[in-house]
């Protein structure tokens, strides 16, 4: 027998820790089953992110001082020819953003006409919210929070589901009319918790105005426009 | 498409080369900013995606040539990475870490996962150890000299096992393999030098 496999292949390899996970997911040595959990956790758990995100910048030196390889004189033409195709659209500055407004306007309508039906039941006793806006998710487009208007100048944000974000950072709330200048913020929003802002201090709101929520430091941006990725965004759509 | 900007880049030749040799150098004025540029590919400005590209597509080529070992399957990785960026652009959060960063994470990690889930295609025994020294002297690397005095600190054999997986993108497997060291003792020597690398760098 080789005595040098006896001691450690003996052992029983014990769980890593978040730590050690993230060294090893940044350094290339998990196996497949655990790279692709380390890949679906990184979403949800701040812990693990910040982990990785600190050995990316630990052993990056590594990589960015190899010596640069000659790349084919075709490969830029190639690549160029894939953002004509397949690849989707670049996410823009949110309010100047065309594709993403296509698919929000085809949720709006159906978030409007299921609202809409809802309020003909119960709005002859309520107050009738004047404007719906349903915010989805950029990337997977699902519906995360709902805003309603009514006509005295306050909106409702409604969360339907639970989220979270990481330790450090805090949910913004932003919104620009068409006419404006760039996003005014509406202050931070706590996850999965319903918040009603008032809108005195603004214009009316308007048919297709924008809402959003972007992830930002934890006492909101420091620059007065959102700084960080959009979590969720939608337009209002007038339902009365 | 032609590409538009062909004439302009001879025309810059040797002033990029200056710029190069500067940042090299670790001067702190190099011009390029990256994250400038990942808000212009955000916005849809594909000049903005070039300039990525002709600042680092040369060393993002070297990464991934490098894991999968082969320059025409390394240039579809950095095909593919450069599609990525254009379309994550807008996702990139500068708070996680360096623009220039995000590019290089992309693209290993596209190269990880490739010879994670395909046979390599230069085998294992082609390259020798002295193709795993690093390739630049430390005091010449941006930024690296923090990582190279803990990496000295470390036994040659567990640094090796270090720039095997990082640079080599070789699994447990293939080090124990390359190093005909036990794999049990392969994944301890690597489990404490990433502890002890930690514990150095902070």
């Amino acid at each position: 027998m080789n005595e040098r496999n006896r001691p450690e292949e003996a052992m029983p390899e014990e769980p890593l820790n978040i730590e050690e996970l993230a060294g090893e997911y940044v350094l290339g040595t998990l196996n497949n089953d655990l790279r692709d959990q380390v890949r679906q956790r990184l979403p949800h758990e701040p812990a693990l992110r910040a982990a990785v995100d600190a050995w990316e910048a630990r052993l990056l030196p590594l990589a960015q001082r190899q010596a640069p390889v000659q790349p084919s004189a075709g490969l830029w033409q190639r690549i160029e020819r894939s953002l004509d195709g397949a690849a989707p659209q670049p996410i823009p500055i949110w309010w100047n953003r065309v594709g993403l407004w296509r698919t929000l306007a085809g949720a709006g309508l159906a978030a409007t006409l299921v609202l809409g039906a809802m309020l003909l039941n119960v709005s002859r006793v309520a107050t009738a919210p004047t404007y719906v806006v349903v915010l989805i998710g950029p990337q997977d487009k699902a519906p995360g929070w709902v805003v309603q208007a009514n006509a005295r100048q306050e909106i409702q944000l409604i969360p339907l589901h639970d989220s979270e974000v990481p330790a450090d950072r805090s949910l913004q709330f932003w919104t620009k009319a068409d006419s404006w200048q760039g996003p005014v913020s509406l202050g931070l929003v706590q996850p999965g918790q319903r918040v009603e802002v008032p809108l005195d201090k603004l214009p009316p709101l308007e048919n297709n105005q924008l809402f959003e929520l972007t992830l930002e430091p934890r006492n909101g941006s420091t620059t007065g426009k959102p700084t960080g990725p959009i979590q969720f965004i939608g337009r209002a759509v007038k339902v009365i | 498409m032609a590409n538009p900007c062909a004439w302009s880049t001879l025309r810059s030749e040797p002033f990029r080369f200056h710029l190069r040799w500067r940042s090299v150098l670790s001067l702190p004025e190099n011009p390029f900013d990256y994250d400038l540029a990942l808000q212009g590919c955000a916005r849809g400005d594909r000049r903005a995606l070039q300039g990525l590209y002709e600042h680092e597509g040369g060393r993002l080529l070297a990464v991934a040539k490098r894991i999968v070992g082969d320059t025409a399957l390394a240039e579809d990785i950095v095909h593919d990475a450069f599609v990525r960026i254009w379309t994550r652009a807008a996702s990139f959060d500068p708070q996680r870490g360096s623009a220039r960063g995000w590019l290089f994470s992309v693209t290993r990690h596209l190269a990880l996962n490739h010879v994670r889930r395909h046979a390599r295609l230069q085998p294992l025994a082609d390259q020798d150890l002295d193709a795993m020294v690093v390739d630049e002297p430390a005091s010449l690397a941006i930024g690296g000299a923090h990582i190279d005095g803990c990496l000295e600190q470390l036994e040659p054999t567990r640094r090796q096992c270090l720039y095997h997986a990082y640079l080599d993108g070789y699994s447990h497997a293939e080090i124990a393999h390359k190093l005909d060291t036990p794999l049990g003792t392969v994944k301890a020597w690597i489990k404490r030098s990433l502890a002890a690398l930690r514990e150095c760098m902070g």
